[in-house]
């Protein structure tokens, strides 16, 4: 009883003694999907300032993270997510699980390349910025003669045929915002084509966002489309590899948020603070870390050669990204991607081989009906089981969804009875493509 | 009528040795068994009878000497390729085969044309009475019916010798007697060279022509169940056979020739040109008792005595007498009226010198 | 047996009331909770059986559910390959190191898969050290690890320990009398162990055969690891995690999961009805050990030696892993250190204790539920006891993930008042998910123990005045100690490498069990090599509770073995 007295008293002077700054002091639990490295720094330093916090920092994938705070959201213990992927906040916050924060920090600016920093409803915010790029192996490329990428188009090239991995859309957030970058770049179609041209050549598709930098970095495969932390980071550990952004690539933020009823929201508050302090922002130039700070000063202090998003234009300000059309069909793409890429992978490869393969016979020779053939061959291969248009329409999104926020939304069939028809049709698709490709062949 | 075809075939053993590890279980062990014959092996357990009957099968470590089974040396062969029938304690009935197939299985191994097999099969259970039993499991039979069982599987195959491993220890002993006459009657039937593991002198003596008995390794004397029982060649095989009193001393000459002194002084003359310590052995049966007063008689030695316990077994009285510090085993035929000696009575013994064996300590 | 209303029922009834409640409470109730979104319309909440007839439609879950078959029982020929040769020689023949080849042989099972699929891409994968060595030399590569291969032969070396273990003690337990009545009939070589000693030792096997099968069909871990989605397991996981996505179909998948699992237990113990032969009889158990000559004994160590190095590969590959700086691409690390164990050497003991109090504790309350169950269900009449057998054996199918999830969402609210928090953020809910998970692992073993003691010596010591609680407490238990260790090791050691559940339910890092904090390093760059670290020491300390384990056991069986034959003499 005396220590809490005496302790409340400390408390109490101290508070009085800086009367600015609200005492901060107890447990911080973070729910986090970051690696340890990220983590860890970030936790000794935070500490070191506030001697009187403990920062609990509670590592999930994202997913599970989200499903832990949105399963434990009754009687919530966690404080803070603190995660990459924009639309993983969106899910919480459209689940009314995160609080409004008002940022004391000056210095940020509105937008990183043509991503606005923080959310424009107030909720998340960010720390960080990333960018989609290419990573190789430079061992791997070295052994098997192959060049080194630079674009992504490059990718569909027949070089690199079984050399590149990928995550899904559906399983990484980030992953989903480069796929969404390429079609608003590209339109709707030809976006779709030229993901299956590159989908054609992958080896594989990981079911973790760190699958790729893993398999690039022990050499199971050769390229890897990642985010830039991960191939600037494994470049830092010593890894034989690479990184660059391609031309046309976005450049998202990483963020943080307050949960909803939340232990301690003095120390979540000090804590995004101290994240976008410009002693926070440097934290992140660590090589274990890498990451693009939203500060524009703090690129002052980065070693030669680290990426500045806020000088160097090329980075991620080709594509106007509009979020909007993004949120508007989110579950179509995400389930899209899984049926025509990731679940019909081999099928996609078979056909895509014997497309290069035809199109190599063709080289230098002129052989219309064969032409014609590969043409047909690959519009099978492109076409998409739904337009621009019905994926994002409300309705349609609404079967990929549980939870509706209004009960009237009309939904017509299950995820399930679409998700057959779009198979049946994209792996008959695949296999008359794969035949009449195998027929221009064997005309040449 | 007999289905199975045997041609009867002596067993040689020459300087066999066993051993386990650092444990030496048989010892330079030597044998001759006839062609036809049924043998006996005789001991406690742990005496070496059944390491000696699976080293003729073929089972445990290697032995060193010779095993010869009608004159061809076996010794070398693997189990399988020596072509002796073998019945297990356990009977060792396969309990996912149903009794044909545990039946058939040898002649299966051996390739026979399964027409023949089937035909062989039945013939031999027919023979053991147990061909409505044929579909069950052997789960499903008696103990005896097991028993029956396993010597067929083992009959079937017309094996050279026929070795049996305590097979009636796991039966009743109504069940005991009845089976062991059969196999008696069976191997006379077939003639076929029968080797019997057993503990049991009883189940030795009614069953088999001559027997070997072991103890420690050693095989102490070999011979026809009487022969042995009433000459025994040591003191293991004088008590292991039978009961018998065993009094230790000294023989020593005197002006009347040879004389047996006890260790406590009883002296008791003796036919024999033996000298030195010797113990001597007789049977309970073989000594008559009197009271102290009784006449007695110069042919037969006189012992004096004093009852300590008394057992009625039916036929007979056993008494207890002290001897000395020894206590000598009387049996005395019962008859209805005949005096009864109480505890505590002094008597005589009186006891024939053809009788009595003296064997070295 | 007694009758249903016996007096003496009144204390297993009330264990079994128990065990019953806590069945209920953590598995039932929490699967119910998860898997009921099954069994509604997504469209409007109504209770159907459309989205099972969605299931049935859908060519993706058809190809996915033979994909799963056929990697399950590809699995099981996998592990048995392995399996077999090492359980034969060990227990047939004199055999130098046979408790070292059985120990190592069990070692596989103490790491967890994530981790072992790491370390094999980098020895197997398309350009792992076996494939590029064999490019250079030879110029061809052999693909172990593409598509499904590489599941089956990840999840044969994980899990062929079942099948070792199971079919070691049925070999060990045929009486030798059964073999050598087959050589003296003229049987030898492979036709013997084919017609005779096999078959005496089918159900060891089919049990071990079964409980891979099960595990390997709902694996979801190593096929997620290799990329591998078309499977049952992954495609189940996949819906129920995907971002914003709220598919019944994942929980489709899952109750098909449990309802397959169940059936082929069921199946594997239909065909094993009337064949469990209790073979050990008067005269000594155990298979004939026979030496080997010079030029076998080369033979079969070679043999012996070639599937330990396999199956010991990810061991290999992760200690080189843990002591290499980098290794890209290349046959071996480029060079070595010991800094990744400096890294981690602060934090690997709140780690390591963590995982042996957990899974310890886990352990024990397996072989505790285990022995309670094994007893109700075998030596007693009480109604419905059966169902504490098949409730406690569902809980082999249910995904680890339904598990931390059915937790979170029954337990959160729940407070436990000394500890002060939700009970599904304590840590104690981490022991309760262990246990449960695990619980079918100790339970085959408590089983198989009581099978082998004889209801004579209960009777004996109810004769001589002993209640049912105190003969259970010192006759039965005594005698099934073999078979309990033997569970609790199975338990314990598959406990300590759990990742599925706990990653649910850890709620504070300091509260983190090994896997978790592999897990958590192996998830970045830099990460890998002391993660490795992590790995190789959490290996060396299970390996070691397994080890002694195992000795006590080996200890336990010889006093048992005299205590049996003393038991059966006094039958005679």
């Amino acid at each position: 009883m005396k220590h809490v007295l005496f302790g409340t008293v400390v408390a109490i002077g101290l508070a009085l003694a800086s009367f600015q700054v609200q005492a901060v002091e107890g447990t911080l639990t973070i729910v986090t999907s970051y690696p340890k490295d990220t983590t860890g720094t970030f936790k000794a330093a935070f500490e070191k300032k506030y001697p009187n916090v403990k920062v609990e920092m509670l590592k999930k994938k994202t997913t599970a993270g989200i499903k832990y705070l949105q399963e434990t959201a009754g009687s919530n213990t966690s404080d803070m997510f603190w995660a990459s992927a924009p639309d993983a906040f969106e899910v919480l916050k459209g689940d009314d699980l995160l609080v409004k924060y008002q940022l004391k920090v000056k210095g940020i600016p509105e937008k990183v390349g043509a991503f606005p920093i923080n959310d424009p409803d107030g909720y998340y915010k960010g720390f960080a910025a990333s960018g989609y790029g290419i990573m190789w192996n430079t061992r791997y490329l070295k052994a098997k003669k192959l060049p080194t990428p630079a674009e992504w188009s490059d990718l569909k090239k027949p070089v690199y045929h079984g050399h590149v991995g990928m995550s899904a859309p559906s399983r990484s957030g980030t992953t989903h915002l480069t796929v969404e970058t390429l079609l608003q770049g590209k339109g709707w179609e030809k976006g779709w084509a030229e993901w299956k041209a590159i989908a054609g050549n992958f080896k594989t598709v990981t079911e973790r966002s760190f699958g790729v930098p893993d398999g690039v970095n022990s050499g199971q495969f050769g390229v890897g489309i990642v985010i830039d932390f991960f191939g600037l980071s494994s470049k830092a550990s010593g890894f034989p590899v690479d990184y660059r952004y391609p031309t046309v690539t976005t450049l998202v933020p990483a963020n943080i948020a307050l949960v909803k009823n939340g232990p301690n929201p003095e120390a979540a508050g000090a804590f995004i603070e101290f994240l976008l302090s410009g002693e926070g922002q440097e934290l992140l130039l660590d090589p274990k870390i890498r990451r693009l700070p939203v500060n524009p000063a703090t690129y002052a202090k980065a070693p030669a050669g680290f990426p500045n998003p806020f000088k160097d234009s090329s980075i991620g300000s080709a594509v106007k990204f509009d979020l909007a059309l993004s949120k508007s069909r989110y579950n179509v793409i995400n389930s899209l991607f899984d049926v025509m890429i990731t679940y019909r992978l081999d099928d996609l490869r078979d056909t895509t081989k014997a497309i290069q393969d035809a199109e190599a016979a063709m080289a230098g020779k002129s052989n219309d009906k064969a032409a014609t053939l590969i043409a047909q061959a690959k519009a099978l291969v492109n076409q998409v089981p739904v337009d621009a248009a019905t994926a994002s329409k409300q309705e349609f999104n609404a079967v990929f969804k549980k939870k509706r926020k209004k009960a009237t939304t009309k939904v017509e069939g299950r995820q399930a009875e679409i998700e057959q028809d779009w198979d049946t049709m994209v792996k008959g698709n695949y296999a008359k493509a794969k035949s009449l490709a195998e027929k221009a062949k064997s005309m040449l | 009528m007999t289905s199975i075809n045997t041609t009867a075939a002596g067993v040689e053993i020459e300087d066999l040795d066993v051993s386990f590890g650092d444990t030496h279980v048989l010892k330079g062990a030597n044998l001759s068994i006839e062609p036809g014959e049924f043998f006996a092996f005789l001991g406690p357990s742990g005496s070496g009878k059944s390491t000696l009957l699976r080293a003729i099968a073929g089972f445990g470590p290697t032995p060193s000497g010779r095993i010869l089974i009608g004159g061809e040396e076996v010794a070398h062969l693997p189990p399988w390729k020596r072509n002796v029938g073998m019945v297990f304690q356990s009977y060792a009935l396969w309990p996912h085969m149903t009794v044909r197939r545990n039946v058939a299985f040898g002649l299966e191994e051996r390739k026979l044309p399964s027409r023949e097999i089937a035909t062989r099969v039945d013939a031999v259970l027919e023979m053991v009475g147990l061909l409505d039993l044929a579909e069950r499991r052997p789960a499903q039979l008696s103990g005896g019916q097991q028993q029956r069982i396993a010597l067929a599987r083992t009959l079937v195959v017309e094996p050279r010798v026929l070795l049996l491993d305590e097979p009636l220890s796991n039966l009743d002993a109504n069940l005991r007697i009845q089976m062991r006459r059969e196999l008696r009657e069976l191997q006379q039937k077939l003639r076929l060279t029968t080797i019997f593991v057993t503990h049991d002198q009883e189940e030795a003596n009614t069953t088999s022509d001559r027997m070997a008995v072991l103890n420690d390794g050693v095989i102490q004397q070999v011979g026809a169940p009487m022969e042995l029982y009433d000459n025994p060649a040591n003191l293991f095989v004088a008590t292991f056979l039978g009961t018998a009193n065993v009094l230790k001393g000294l023989v020593e000459d005197t002006d009347d020739g040879a004389q047996f002194n006890s260790v406590d002084g009883v002296p008791i003359p003796l036919h024999t040109k033996e000298r030195g310590p010797r113990s001597l052995v007789f049977r309970p049966q073989n000594v008559a008792i009197a009271p102290a007063n009784a006449p007695v008689d110069s042919d037969r030695v006189r012992i004096a005595g004093t009852v300590c316990h008394m057992e009625f077994l039916g036929s007979i009285i056993r008494y207890g007498v002290s001897v000395g510090a020894d206590t000598a085993l009387v049996d005395d035929q019962h008859r209805r009226g005949a005096p009864v000696f109480a505890i505590g009575d002094e008597v005589n013994l009186f006891l024939q010198k053809d009788q009595v064996t003296t064997l070295k300590n | 047996m007694g009758s249903v209303f016996a007096p003496g029922q009144r204390g297993p009834a009330l264990a079994g009331g128990l065990i019953a409640l806590f069945l209920l409470l953590f598995l039932l109730v929490p699967m119910a909770q998860v898997v009921v979104v099954a069994f509604q319309d997504p469209n409007t909440g109504a209770p159907t059986l459309i989205n099972f007839v969605d299931f049935f439609k859908t060519s993706l879950f058809q190809e996915s559910f033979i994909n799963s078959f056929y990697v399950a029982a590809m699995s099981v020929v996998l592990s048995s390959l392995f399996a077999l040769p090492l359980a034969y020689f060990t227990t047939r023949f004199n055999f130098g190191g046979a408790l070292l080849i059985q120990t190592l042989g069990i070692i596989p099972l103490i790491m967890p898969p994530f981790v072992g699929a790491v370390a094999m891409a980098l020895l197997f994968g398309a350009n792992g050290s076996v494939n590029l060595l064999l490019d250079e030399w030879f110029g061809f590569t052999i693909p172990f690890m593409e598509g499904l291969n590489g599941v089956i032969f990840v999840e044969s070396i994980h899990y062929f320990p079942f099948i070792l273990i199971n079919l070691s003690a049925a070999l060990n337990n045929i009486d030798r009398a059964m073999e050598e009545s087959a050589q003296n009939l003229g049987a030898s070589g492979t036709r013997l162990f084919r017609r005779i000693v096999f078959p005496l030792a089918m159900p060891g096997y089919v049990a071990g055969a079964a409980l891979v099968f099960i595990k390997v069909f709902d694996d979801l871990g190593t096929p997620l690891l290799l990329n591998i989605n078309n499977m049952l397991a992954p495609q189940a996981y996949l819906r129920i995690t995907s971002i914003g996505i709220s598919d019944p179909m994942g929980y489709v998948i899952s109750v098909i999961l449990v309802a397959f699992s169940l059936l082929s237990l069921w199946v594997s113990l239909l065909a094993l009805r009337g064949k469990d032969y209790a073979t050990l009889q008067k005269g000594g158990g155990g298979l004939m050990r026979r030496d080997l000559r010079n030029w076998e004994k080369i033979g079969c160590y070679a043999v012996v030696i070639l599937i330990l190095l396999l199956v010991l590969s990810p061991h290999l590959g992760l200690l080189l892993l843990s002591f290499g700086t980098i290794w890209s691409f290349s046959v071996l690390p480029d060079a070595y250190t010991i800094d990744h164990y400096v890294t981690v050497f602060s934090e690997a003991s709140g780690y390591i204790t963590n995982t042996l109090l957990y899974a310890g504790l886990a352990a024990l309350f397996d072989v505790i539920i285990g022995t309670g169950i094994a007893y109700i269900v075998w030596r007693t009449g009480l109604p419905g006891r059966k169902w504490l057998d098949y409730g406690a054996t569902a809980a082999l199918a249910v995904p680890g993930v339904v598990i931390g999830i059915g937790y979170l969402r029954t337990y959160h609210g729940i407070n436990v008042p000394i500890a002060d928090q939700p009970l599904a953020s304590w840590w104690v809910i981490i022991v309760v998910a262990l246990t449960i998970r695990r619980l079918p692992y100790a339970l085959r073993a408590c089983v198989a123990a009581l099978q082998q003691v004889s209801v004579m010596l209960e009777e004996a010591a109810e004769n001589l005045g002993a209640t049912k609680g105190r003969t259970v407490w010192r006759i039965v238990v005594p005698l099934m100690s073999g078979g309990i260790l033997a569970g609790f090791v199975t338990s314990f050691a598959t406990a300590s490498v759990e990742l599925s559940a706990t990653l649910m339910l850890v709620a504070v890092d300091s509260d983190a069990p090994l896997a978790y904090g592999i897990y958590e390093f192996m998830q970045s760059a830099a990460g890998r090599g002391p993660g490795a670290a992590l790995g190789v020491i959490g290996v060396v300390f299970v390996g070691l509770g397994t080890y002694i384990s195992h000795r006590i056991i080996e200890r336990g069986r010889v006093t048992l073995e005299s205590t049996a034959i003393v038991a059966e003499g006094a039958a005679a």
